[in-house]
């Protein structure tokens, strides 16, 4: 089969500049990236660098970025029209990136010197976090590493791995994370999704080190506040003013014929901080055809507390707000915080489904709103885009009521804990997100989770706006333009 | 640069043999790749054998490693082998290795082809790399210089005698190591092969330098065909399917669903030595029993999905790569050149024929015979590795330069490569093609001559480098020439079949144990096979 591929080439040596190079090749069906690499240089162009070795998926010599995305080149399938770049990393010449400094900057172990065997249970706990083949991968899109003093997320699984082995004499290896920046990981779950082995760093390295940390009292006093907080209240905020909860009915029932019937998990933010979002978003329910039910005596969801690895009261936050949902027989629950709704798939085993806002609007569809003369860009939420992997469902949604300029999906610096712990990190990465939304050109910026709502709208003077915010004053215009017709006519 | 001790390759007995060797005196460790990331061991799978069981014995494990060599083995690094592997396998343990563990609290075994005991020691199926991973972090705390991404050219010989070593790096410079002694473990070379299992390091430089200084090499022709290889899509063919995979129920079936194996050896069946169950499938293949794309059927399908999972991870993650779901749906495999058991031949403390010079690792001959267990590579990795690095730390401290002739002689090859014409893969992919064809799993006089003077013919072409960034490749392309030709002439000198060597041409009226002969061996100044007297 015939491929064109777009490659990357620079010679720091040589050229001012990087530039792209576009190549055509006859490959085998079903080859890989690195057979069309393997296929410029054999035929085209010699001077082509790129590294590789094993082929296999095993040795981490050949991580490249394949359209945006990092992965390697041997394991990942070619396809007509690709574009191949260097990892984010000081770059050696074309593909070729310097691994040595991040893979020296690796803990090692300290052997006590014994020949022992942990017992099974340690075996595997260690086993998922010793498949690392050290492509650095994930430090190549750490949003933490560009910004603060942090080692990186394979050098916390490694962390986490001395910390857990009773052959390393090594020292206390939690202290030494926490030192090398174990805060600053906003659990952004980039390094997690770029991983080819699958190592999920954030939740069995990242959270399972600061569950350490606590037992060692090294947790920030940030976050011992909001887990005191979440003991004493139930929310992870403190009252400011009158809540969702307080003001909601326990049911809402829709205008027109029932689609479906959900529950409504709120979350601290929306009960809190942004009630009107959350009236918002009742409304749009309303006017599509949801009926919701609100249980009144749900609380914190815990994610504050696993991202911060504060775990010990989590079992009785878990089943308070499992109880409320099945106590109501109710079969699905609707999140609107990407953050919750994250914790509730992933961390909870729930009896009933979860879903988030976006996936219902558009499951059971919208009516259309009418089109709002406004340009937007939309922030994907860490813990929507890849700790539920819902990508589509909101840009359905906001392109039907506003014009859509796109920018790269990074972290802005609310999430683990980062903000309330670490806020000159979280504004750093703000900053990042900033400047990419400048570029866009747009006048607002929309988003889905209260977190990087408010995060955001802090660090840009573009108004920051929810998804179902946006929807509901589409119906508003689309109802005075109604109002405004009927009159005339 | 200067050191007491070189090491050249950054395998698992490259840096088993560094580690050791830092003890001594300063140490270099070159690499081709980024050390640690080359050469096979990381992507060895299946396991490490060693006798760490009351049941078990060291003389049941030499018994099984001679039977499975077909007797052609150097009994005396067998013995080490055996004998050594379980001490070694404690280095990796207390160095921090994670290897899976029984409810007791011991190291698991299960069993691999040839053994009379599960003997294998794992880390699920990714064993090499943990062994790898283990190695590289102990290496990390001596003293040794790492030097990655260097291609060694030669070995530099003064007086009969190696004195270190020159390499190119990546911008095309020559790089020259002085040193008092030199380990060669720059692994195997099946990459000579349109078929492999080998990493792309597979190139057979160690033997070719070994050669070109003058050190011997015997069975060069015990070339180990991995039964089990993907057989597409295209570009995945020969990739490793590990031997784990029949060690943990794993069926082998025709195309018309015969178990065959039960045919081939009815009592060991899919856990015969590896020799025997490559010549099974290429038989199934070639009478026509074979599926479509060319291979014969591995079905795990009937295993608990857990064990699948857990102990076959990586496994299932290339499959689903390639969109086959092993859970649901039998892989498709055929034979894949795996290993070269052949080499150059050592001491019990690795030194080779010729002064200076140590080896450890499939580089080296005699450790397996004509056939190799699974599972006794990463043994001989770390056994022989310890070893040569041991002698080649206590070799004395000398007073030689590296003349400037030396590299001089270097600068003058390298110069020919930049007015050369022909682009090193168009060579590769021929030797490759005539290798698999001429010198397979079958072989014949007439094939294996003509193959010959298909390597011959090639080794002739003028080979180009466009720019210096290009020269290593010729000099690569150089090596897999000469490993070939040594792995052809090592075949024609063995008239007989023996272990992985079978000559189709040749009817003999004895098997392995009372065979007339011994070694193959070949140097720049002998080469024949050695007969051996029987009582």
């Amino acid at each position: 089969m015939k491929v064109h591929a777009r490659v990357f080439r620079f010679d720091p040596e040589e050229d001012e500049k990087p530039h792209y190079q576009n190549y055509v090749v006859e490959v085998n069906e079903g080859a890989r990236v690195l057979h069309v690499l393997q296929a410029i240089h054999d035929e085209i162009d010699p001077t082509l660098a790129f590294r590789y070795c094993c082929g296999a998926g095993q040795c981490g010599s050949c991580a490249v970025r394949i359209n945006g995305e990092p992965g390697l080149a041997c394991m990942e399938e070619a396809r007509d029209g690709m574009t191949v770049e260097p990892l984010d990393l000081p770059i050696k010449k074309d593909l070729v990136v310097d691994l040595q400094p991040f893979l020296a900057t690796l803990p090692r172990i300290c052997p006590r010197g014994e020949p022992e065997v942990p017992d099974r249970e340690k075996v595997e706990l260690l086993k998922p976090l010793r498949s690392c083949i050290e492509c650095v991968c994930c430090v190549s899109v750490c949003p933490a590493m560009d910004v603060a003093s942090f080692d990186g997320p394979t050098a916390m699984r490694q962390e986490l791995r001395l910390a857990l082995d009773p052959r390393d004499k090594g020292g206390d290896r939690v202290r030494e994370a926490v030192s090398h920046g174990l805060f600053t990981c906003t659990s952004c779950q980039a390094c997690w999704k770029v991983c080819p082995k699958d190592i999920e760093i954030p939740g069995k390295a990242i959270e399972k080190l600061r569950a350490l940390a606590n037992r060692e009292g090294l947790t920030l006093p940030r976050h011992q506040e909001v887990a005191r907080l979440v003991r004493e209240t139930g929310r992870s905020i403190v009252r400011t003013g009158p809540t969702f909860l307080e003001d909601a009915p326990e049911v809402i029932e829709p205008d027109g014929p029932v689609k479906a019937t959900v529950g409504f998990f709120v979350g601290c933010m929306y009960n809190g901080r942004l009630p009107q979002t959350a009236r918002d978003a009742m409304e749009v329910l309303k006017r599509n055809g949801i009926r919701v039910i609100i249980p009144r005596e749900q609380v914190c969801c815990g994610s504050p507390l696993i991202r911060t690895g504060q775990v010990d009261f989590l079992d009785t936050l878990k089943k308070r707000n499992i109880d409320a949902f099945v106590f109501r027989k109710i079969d699905t629950v609707l999140t609107m915080c990407a953050g919750c709704g994250s914790t509730l798939k992933n961390d909870y085993r729930t009896p009933f489904r979860v879903m988030d806002i976006n996936e219902v609007l558009t499951k059971f569809g919208i009516e259309p709103p009418a089109r709002l003369p406004v340009k937007a860009t939309y922030h994907d939420p860490c813990h929507l885009l890849r700790g539920q992997g819902i990508r589509d469902q909101p840009r359905e949604l906001i392109t039907q009521v506003v014009e859509l300029v796109e920018m790269p999906s990074i972290c802005c610096g609310s999430g683990g804990g980062v903000r309330s712990g670490m806020p000159e990190v979280a504004a750093a990465l703000a900053e990042n997100r900033r400047k990419e939304i400048e570029k866009t050109g747009a006048e607002i910026v929309v988003s889905s989770c209260p977190f990087c709502e408010f995060h955001i709208s802090e660090h840009t003077d573009r108004p920051v706006r929810n998804v179902t915010s946006i929807l509901l004053e589409g119906y508003r215009e689309k109802d005075r333009k109604k109002a405004k017709g009927t009159v005339s006519s | 640069m200067d050191c007491h001790v070189l090491v050249i390759g950054s395998g698992g007995a490259g840096v088993r043999a560094a580690i050791e060797a830092s003890g001594y005196g300063k140490t270099i460790l070159l690499s081709k790749t980024l050390a640690g990331k080359g050469g096979c061991t990381p992507m060895a799978e299946g396991g490490y054998n060693a006798v760490l069981r009351e049941q078990d014995s060291c003389e049941i494990h030499y018994g099984d490693t001679m039977k499975g060599g077909s007797y052609l083995n150097d009994p005396e690094l067998v013995r080490i082998l055996v004998a050594e592997a379980p001490e070694r396998m404690e280095d990796l343990l207390r160095w921090g290795a994670v290897f899976d563990v029984t409810d007791c609290c011991e190291v698991a075994q299960r069993p691999f082809g040839g053994q009379s005991f599960p003997r294998t020691c794992y880390a699920g199926d990714r064993t090499g790399h943990e062994m790898m991973v283990t190695l590289i972090e102990r290496l990390a705390s001596t003293d040794v210089k790492v030097i990655s991404e260097v291609t060694v050219l030669d070995l530099v010989v003064e007086s009969g005698r190696v004195v270190g070593a020159l390499g190119l790096d990546g911008k095309g410079n020559i790089v020259a190591v002085r040193a008092d002694a030199t380990v060669l473990a720059t692994g195997g070379g099946t990459q000579i092969y349109d078929i492999s299992t080998n990493s792309s390091s597979g190139t057979g430089d160690g033997f070719a330098i070994g050669y070109r200084a003058g050190a011997e090499l015997i069975d060069m022709e015990m070339v180990q065909f991995h039964p089990t290889g993907a057989v597409y899509p295209y570009d995945a063919r020969g990739r490793l399917i590990t031997e784990a995979v029949r060690g943990e129920g794993g069926v082998l079936k025709n195309a018309l669903g015969e178990r065959f194996m039960e045919k081939y050896d009815p009592v060991k069946k899919e856990l015969s030595t590896r020799d025997v169950v490559s010549r099974a499938i290429a038989t199934e293949i070639l009478e026509g029993r074979g599926t479509a794309h060319g291979g014969v059927y591995l079905d795990v399908t009937h295993l608990p999905r857990q064990q699948i999972e857990e102990r076959l991870p990586v496994m299932l993650e290339q499959f689903l790569k390639f969109g086959v779901d092993i859970r649901e749906e039998p892989m498709e495999v055929a034979p894949t050149a795996h290993h070269i058991m052949g080499g150059l031949r050592i001491s019990p403390h690795g030194e080779t024929t010729l002064p200076g010079l140590y080896a450890c690792g499939e580089v080296t001959g005699g450790v397996h015979g004509a056939n190799r267990l699974g599972g006794n590579a990463l043994a001989d990795t770390q056994v022989f590795g310890k070893r040569a690095g041991e002698s080649a730390g206590r070799a004395p401290r000398r007073d030689v330069r590296i003349g400037e002739k030396a590299i001089e002689a270097q600068e003058e090859r390298l110069s020919l490569f930049l007015g050369g014409e022909v682009p090193p893969s168009t060579v590769v992919r021929s030797l490759r093609t005539a290798m698999w064809e001429g010198a397979g799993i079958f072989r014949t006089a007439r094939d294996l001559e003509k193959t010959l003077g298909v390597i011959a013919h090639l080794s002739s072409l003028p080979l180009l480098a466009r720019t210096r960034e290009n020269l290593g490749e010729c000099c690569t392309v150089q090596n897999m020439l000469l490993t070939a030709t040594l792995v052809v002439r090592g075949a024609l000198l063995r008239k007989e079949s023996r272990g992985a060597h079978t000559r189709r041409d040749v009817v003999q009226a004895w098997d392995a144990q009372t065979s007339p002969y011994g070694h193959t061996y070949q140097s720049l100044t002998r080469s024949g096979i050695e007969t051996v007297v029987r009582e």
